[in-house]
């Protein structure tokens, strides 16, 4: 740059802006050029002049949603997805604990074809069907006692517990998605 | 008793105390509210777009640095949700389009008690969005060229000439004799 050329609206700009890079000559040629200086000082101007504009009210206030406690999402801390991971972990370890107990309590039978599902189905409903009439004289069948061992019982409870945890957890996450 | 800082007020909210996150609004409501108004020019409108912006930063309090301020990131997120607001509804005009804005442009009449502030907001809404959104976020957020150019996603010499000539136009509107 030379020091007789007025400086450009970029380079007073770019000074304003704190973003020149000649800034030494700049201000050399500022001292020594009136003109220059003149049209810094009405930049300047413009500068305070915009950032002094007051701040407009509001008409309402935007706080509102935000301070009757119900209207709020409950928030999810940070760490709560990743206990979903271990709770699904648990429930695997839990049922495949809890397996061979289910088996022996309640033996599966051999597997019927689908032909004889259907039959016994039919049979069963036709058989419910001809009782009908006969339903004031309903009794309500004696289950019969099963003598649970505790630890299998145990073990059951633990697993639907955790399966009912499972559940909530899952339906909490993807409580937003759902809306 | 001390008043709480908005970090208190933020560690507050995380807890799920009720109010903490309410009485961090109300502070700075108005700035945020502005930092919209300066970029959009219509008042309800920019008042929806602070309510978003709250809402947005009230999704994202848990993830939020406590260790930095609060007053910049809210207004930051305010003139980001402004943005996306303006090319959604494609009111951008033409990066390089120094057009006689006053004819597009519907500056909103604001109740302004004092004539020359009055006059100051006119021009600022006679600007293009573009140089409105340049003007807010270096005289009003005080962002760097490369802060801003980081922030609206343009090169950094459409930052700058948006820059200048928006302060160029605010110049001859200001300055010309009545
Ligand atoms: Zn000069």
């Amino acid at each position: 740059m030379h020091l007789t050329d007025h400086l450009t609206d970029v380079q007073l700009n770019e000074y304003l802006d704190e973003a020149a890079s000649e800034r030494a000559q700049i201000e050399a040629h500022l001292i020594s050029c009136g003109e220059c200086s003149a049209r810094l000082t009405d930049l300047q101007a413009l500068f305070s002049e915009l950032e002094s504009l007051p701040d407009l009210a509001l008409t309402r206030s935007l706080a509102a949603p935000f301070t009757s406690p119900r209207s709020l999402p409950v928030q999810l801390p940070a760490w709560f997805p990743l206990t979903v991971t271990l709770q699904a972990a648990i429930a695997l370890a839990a049922l495949v604990i809890a397996a061979p107990f289910a088996i022996r309590l309640f033996p599966l039978p051999a597997a019927p074809s689908l032909g004889r599902v259907f039959i016994q189905l039919q049979t069963q409903w036709t058989a419910w069907l001809d009782r009908l009439p006969a339903a004031s004289q309903f009794k309500m069948p004696i289950l019969p006692s099963l003598s649970f061992e505790l630890s299998s019982l145990f073990l059951m409870s633990a697993l639907v517990v955790v399966s009912m945890l499972w559940l909530v957890g899952n339906g909490l996450l993807l409580r937003d998605q759902i809306k | 008793m001390n008043t709480p800082t908005d970090r208190d007020l933020i560690l507050k909210a995380r807890r799920g105390e009720s109010g903490a996150y309410g009485e961090l609004v109300t502070r700075h409501q108005v700035a945020v509210f502005n930092v919209c108004y300066r970029i959009l020019h219509e008042r309800g409108e920019a008042e929806d777009l602070a309510q978003e912006a709250f809402i947005r930063a009230y999704d994202r309090i848990h993830t939020f640095d406590v260790d930095r301020e609060f007053s910049p990131w809210i207004r930051r997120v305010a003139a980001n949700l402004c943005l996306n607001h303006l090319e959604s509804q494609k009111v951008t005009t033409e990066l390089d389009d120094e057009r006689d804005a006053d004819q597009a442009q519907r500056p909103e009449s604001v109740v302004e008690t004092n004539e020359r502030n009055g006059q100051i907001r006119g021009a600022l809404a006679s600007l293009p969005a573009n140089y409105r959104l340049v003007i807010e976020l270096r005289h009003f957020q005080e962002m760097s060229y490369d802060e801003i150019a980081v922030q609206l996603n343009i090169p950094l010499s459409d930052v700058k000439s948006h820059l200048f000539r928006a302060r160029k136009i605010l110049a001859e509107k200001l300055h010309a004799p009545d």
